[in-house]
């Protein structure tokens, strides 16, 4: 009897175990096709974006998927005729510029205000952080007047005027409640043996935060010059208020007074999109999981 | 002796004291370029928008306005704003009875379901009465620029949420190139919104040969005008006309709520696959013991485990389509007419093109006043639905 019985039970637990195997394989063919699937539709329209920017007018207007051959020239009409040679040197400017600002403002604000005792401390920290829930809209239009001298005119303009100055495009980004907030939360947890230690060799402040607390906050800094340089490239709004002329208008607003006033040349404005998005795709292939790992824990970013 | 026993103490306090000095004055030096920057363009606009609020300002100060102040100019009735007020008050008693009935018993529970349907019908009343009235006397297209707002915020917010709450789970799996797919999903968040949306509006143009309009010949569909295109959805997809607010967002402004979504489905990704993370592995087993399917673990586990990570998704996505403006600005066309102006671009519109200055920050405001609103009742509303473990 046993001999009998036995098979059959390992046949069918055979057969359980088989049907379970295609059912798991099946349910991971569905997984994999859902992240395909969505990861086709994120890339697509990049896709769109470079196969245009390789063709001829004609084939932009005929619409070919890929082009017979690519044109790489475009690239170059776009960089000198539509000028984006010009607005791509302004932009590495003004968000280098920005950038270095942001850093030299938030690590001592954010060393202040983690380490330091004085009077006053939370309150004026309390009245930083507010600022971050006041959305642009109403800020816009004031910061357009301040900047045009009409609130009360401004040192180093002209006439007190910073309109097409390269400090209006950047002076208004060099320090933001976020950034001295992520540096603050990080250096308050440096240890105080560190601080004590080096106070008996005779360091100040400015000497402990320079020489001990800096080269350990790389990571934060790191997000902070990753933010900055993310909100200093991509802005839009602001530079097309404060900018009337060529002289200091970035890329973006490039971008868009292309698209207002070129017209039908479609292959010339994808490759000037494709350069604008180049330096953003350099620094996060570079800086990938800091820069997802800085997003996940700290959620912030509009 | 005693002398020298007395003297340190004193010497010590007046060293601390010049030292206490001294840390504050180093501080404020600290905080000093970082503050003033933030004062200057953070803090000093704010009032100042309040300030310009109350003047008929048009590129230079004017009278002060009254008669209509800026404020009515926008909202046109305060009757008609107290009656919309007082809808939404209804609207959250209604929600507060019928969150109250679940807790007590059957019959009870017949009877808060009807205060709670007289309270929605009197809000309906009162919402579209208010409603009316602010329209008759105000900014007609002010307000139609919030109601576009509204529909933005609604279409994109749900959809967003959702893909990237099934794409987290599905990366949550053993999945084989799990980094690969987290760096592609990330990308559109990543690239300047300036340049996609720029290509967006050329694969979405109302040309018979726009990469979109190719998709749909290749489905069998006829082509479409997408941001060129003032119609309600309903109307183009199903030829369905409805009145008014009714008939819902323009193909335009569903396109755009495409892009939306298209961008910040990858970001709302990441954070909902962190919040995974940190669901403990044990209770999956202990589920799994007692023989829960893929499902049962989501519908029980996943979901509400995961719902302070969804709450604050949802709340800063809210907010985030509220204050959205680059895309939208990009992506306007005058053929689209006025159903893609959302509130930011529309007060961008006044005092950019039309020079209204005092009358922009008062629209300003008054989007700011609707945005802290809603922040604040969705704390209090959703707040307490949440479940924080």
């Amino acid at each position: 009897m046993d001999k009998i019985t036995r098979p059959a039970i390992s046949a069918e637990t055979q057969k359980k175990n088989r049907s379970f195997r295609v059912r798991h394989i099946l349910s991971q063919a569905l997984l994999y096709l859902i992240l395909i699937f969505g990861a086709a539709l994120a890339v697509l329209p990049f896709f769109w974006m470079i196969s245009t920017s390789l063709m001829t007018l004609g084939e932009t207007i005929t619409r070919e998927w890929v082009p017979a051959v690519p044109q790489f020239i475009n690239y170059k009409d776009a960089w000198e005729q539509a000028k984006f040679a010009k607005y791509f040197m302004n932009s590495i400017i003004i968000t280098l510029t920005t950038v270095t600002g942001l850093v030299f403002t938030s690590v001592f604000a954010g060393y202040a205000f983690g380490r330091m005792k004085f009077w006053g401390r939370n309150i004026i920290f309390a009245i930083l952080l507010s600022t971050m829930m006041i959305p642009e809209t109403i800020t816009l239009l004031p910061n357009m007047l301040m900047i045009r001298g009409a609130i009360f005119p401004l040192p180093f303009g002209n006439n007190g005027s910073w309109i097409n100055t390269l400090q209006a495009l950047t002076v208004p980004f060099m320090a933001n409640a976020f950034s001295i907030f992520l540096l603050k939360q990080f250096f308050a947890q440096v240890p105080n043996e560190l601080y004590d230690a080096a106070r008996m060799d005779g360091a100040g402040h400015l000497r402990f935060l320079l020489q001990i607390v800096l080269p350990i906050s790389k990571a934060p800094i790191m997000t902070v010059i990753l933010f900055g340089f993310i909100g200093a490239w991509n802005a839009f709004a602001w530079p097309l208020l404060v900018t009337t002329r060529e002289t200091w208008r970035p890329l973006m607003v490039g971008l868009w007074t292309f698209v207002t006033e070129a017209g039908p040349e479609t292959h010339l404005l994808m490759a000037g999109a494709v350069i604008s998005l180049l330096p953003i795709l350099v620094v996060y292939f570079f800086t990938q999981k800091q820069f997802t790992e800085g997003i996940a824990t700290t959620g912030l970013k509009g | 002796m005693t002398t020298t026993t007395i003297m340190p103490p004193v010497q010590r306090s007046r060293a601390s004291i010049i030292n206490r000095i001294k840390e504050n004055i180093t501080a404020y030096l600290f905080i000093l370029p970082a503050f003033l920057i933030i004062g200057v363009f953070g803090l000093i606009p704010i009032g100042y928008a309040i300030y310009m609020s109350l003047f008929n300002w048009r590129v230079t100060k004017g009278d002060i306005a009254i008669n209509p102040s800026n404020y009515t100019k926008a909202l046109g009735d305060w009757t008609g704003v107290a009656l919309f007020l007082g809808g939404v008050v209804l609207l959250v008693l209604a929600y507060w009875v019928w969150n109250n009935a679940f807790k007590s018993q059957q019959r009870r529970k017949l009877i808060a379901g009807l205060i709670a349907a007289v309270l929605l019908i009197g809000m309906g009343v009162l919402l579209s009465f208010g409603w009316d009235r602010m329209m008759a006397a105000g900014d007609e297209d002010f307000l139609k620029s919030l109601v576009v707002t509204v529909f933005y915020a609604v279409g994109t917010v749900p959809i967003q949420l959702g893909l990237a709450l099934i794409l987290a789970y599905v990366l949550f799996q053993k999945i084989r190139g799990k980094e690969f797919f987290r760096m592609i999903y990330f990308l559109p968040y990543i690239t300047p919104v300036v340049s996609t949306a720029v290509v967006f509006r050329i694969i979405f143009s109302p040309r018979d040969t726009s990469l979109s309009n190719l998709i749909l010949d290749g489905l069998g569909f006829e082509p479409l005008k997408w941001l060129f295109e003032p119609r309600p959805l309903t109307e183009v997809l199903f030829g369905v006309q409805l009145p008014g607010l009714l008939a819902g967002p323009s193909l335009a402004l569903a396109t755009i709520i495409i892009f939306g979504v298209w961008t910040f489905v990858g970001y709302n990704t990441v954070i909902f696959l962190a919040g995974l993370g940190s669901i403990s592995k044990e209770i999956y087993e202990a589920a799994e013991i007692d023989g829960a399917n893929a499902w049962d673990l989501f519908r029980s586990i996943t979901f509400p485990l995961i719902s302070p990570v969804t709450f604050y998704l949802f709340l800063i996505s809210f907010i985030g389509t509220f204050k959205a403006f680059n895309h939208i600005f990009v992506m306007q066309t005058t053929f689209a007419q006025n159903t893609v102006q959302t509130a930011s671009v529309e007060i961008f519109n006044i005092f950019y093109k039309a020079n209204n200055y005092g009358y922009a920050a008062a629209q300003a405001i008054i989007l700011f006043l609707i945005i802290l609103g809603l922040t604040f009742a969705q704390n209090k509303l959703l707040g307490n639905k949440v479940f924080y473990g």
